[in-house]
């Protein structure tokens, strides 16, 4: 888990360009929309693309974003269940 | 009804985005290419903004936030601007990612980014305009339309203050697909030589020039915009000086009343004879200065010509690097502006003191 939300850090930080940002600075529960890191609407479709090119997980159901994309810990462990299920 | 220019900014190859006039000195440059010096743009833009945002909206955006803050403007009535190539960096990072990924899995973000909109859509999105809000595209009259349009709105009397300007960038892949037209020089100039150089070609630029109107003088006001037309594809030189003289008379200006001729000499032989014409002619024995060999040729290099206009007007004073020949008048009171692009498209702007 902890490999994953490394990576999954990385990935964030270069597809979303934040330029002020070091992987190290997001937090493991740390909210991403918001008041957290500031992520939009627009970060949310990217973070889609990225959970299809990175781990081909395609979202299904749109109501669940919120909940997946709460947190780098809560994409993890939307990742993992779904690696599990496969 | 008269039309005010209230502030105007500028990012270029010279390090005009510093604000005020143009520098002394220019900034050294040798090859086919010059790219713009680029300011701290987190001065004018919310970093959470920046990441998203290209080149050519980094410039356009601090052209338009430096012109604004001159005006002592903080939300014009209406956004006007001009771009031929429109933001390519993105229309290249999409359509590349388009045929890499077979269609598939595209980010939103360079599609949005690349529409030729985007620069005049961000800087309303910024200041909260929610006014009219509208960019031309029309290859090398697009600041010529943009600003014939702010013009023509203005006299209706219906908005106060318009930001108008016009931003194009040059790109890796640009400026390969266009050397392959022929427009630039084979061999390296400097710009020391370009302007003497009687070779075929010139050499690419870039860049984004803004400028505030509006109808009332106040304190901040930099000079007057007095006229402005396009001429496309003139039969010959014959027809270029009629339509001067045509222009001038329009605007009840004389020869003799033009304190300075810029011009758009760029360092292409046959282009340049275009200019050598109306400097002969029309023109003779006024001083002459040129600005391509400060910001390069581009489509819309025409509003870095108004810029350098406008900032000789305001502070009664020409830099010597922009001086092509001619004495350095003890005042400026009309400036003609004459450009033209691949001997096609012709435009000319007449500025007056205040």
């Amino acid at each position: 888990m902890e490999k994953l939300m490394a990576a999954l850090k990385a990935q964030i930080v270069e597809q979303l360009n934040l330029q002020e940002v070091k992987p190290e600075d997001i937090g493991d529960d740390q909210p991403l929309f918001k008041d957290g890191l500031g992520l939009d609407s627009i970060d949310a479709l990217e973070i889609i693309v990225l959970l299809q090119q990175h781990y081909g997980i395609r979202i299904a159901n749109p109501e669940q974003g919120p909940e997946i994309f709460h947190s780098v810990r809560t994409i993890a462990e939307f990742i993992t269940a779904h690696q599990t299920a496969k | 009804m008269y039309i005010y220019i209230q502030g105007t900014g500028c990012v270029s190859p010279q390090e005009t985005a510093a604000g005020n006039a143009l520098p002394a000195t220019v900034s050294p440059w040798e090859g086919a290419r010059l790219k713009a010096w680029e300011p701290d743009y987190k001065q004018w833009i919310d970093v959470k903004l920046i990441r998203r945002m290209s080149r050519v909206i980094k410039m356009g955006v601090a052209a338009a936030k430096l012109s604004l803050q001159e005006a002592g403007v903080e939300k014009p009535d209406a956004i006007i601007t001009g771009t031929a190539y429109g933001c390519l960096d993105d229309t290249g990072v999409f359509l590349s990612k388009m045929i890499n990924q077979q269609e598939e899995m595209l980010t939103p973000t360079a599609f949005i980014q690349s529409t030729h909109n985007t620069v005049a859509g961000q800087i309303a999105l910024m200041l909260g305009c929610h006014g009219y809000n509208n960019t031309f595209v029309h290859k090398a009259f697009s600041f010529e339309s943009a600003l014939l349009d702010s013009m023509m709105i203005l006299r209706e009397g219906r908005l106060r203050s318009i930001l108008t300007g016009a931003m194009d960038e040059l790109t890796n892949h640009s400026f390969n697909i266009l050397s392959r037209f022929d427009i630039y020089k084979k061999v390296p100039v400097t710009h020391e030589q370009l302007l003497k150089s009687d070779t075929h070609g010139t050499v690419a630029g870039e860049g984004a020039a803004c400028f505030v109107l509006g109808t009332e003088r106040g304190p901040n006001t930099k000079a007057r915009l007095s006229g402005l037309t396009t001429l496309y594809k003139p039969a010959g030189k014959a027809e270029i000086s009629a339509d001067i003289d045509a222009f001038m008379a329009a605007h009840n200006c004389s020869q003799s009343e033009v304190s300075l001729f810029i011009n758009g000499r760029n360092g292409d032989a046959s282009g340049d004879e275009w200019y050598e014409h109306v400097e002969n002619t029309i023109m003779a024995g006024k001083p002459v200065a040129t600005f391509k060999h400060l910001c390069g040729e581009y489509p819309t290099a025409a509003s870095f010509g108004m810029w350098m206009g406008c900032r000789i007007l305001a502070e009664q004073q020409v830099a010597a690097a922009a001086m092509f020949k001619g004495e350095v008048p003890e005042k400026f009171e009309k400036i003609l502006i004459y450009n033209q692009y691949k001997q096609t498209h012709h435009s000319l702007i007449l500025l007056s003191v205040c």
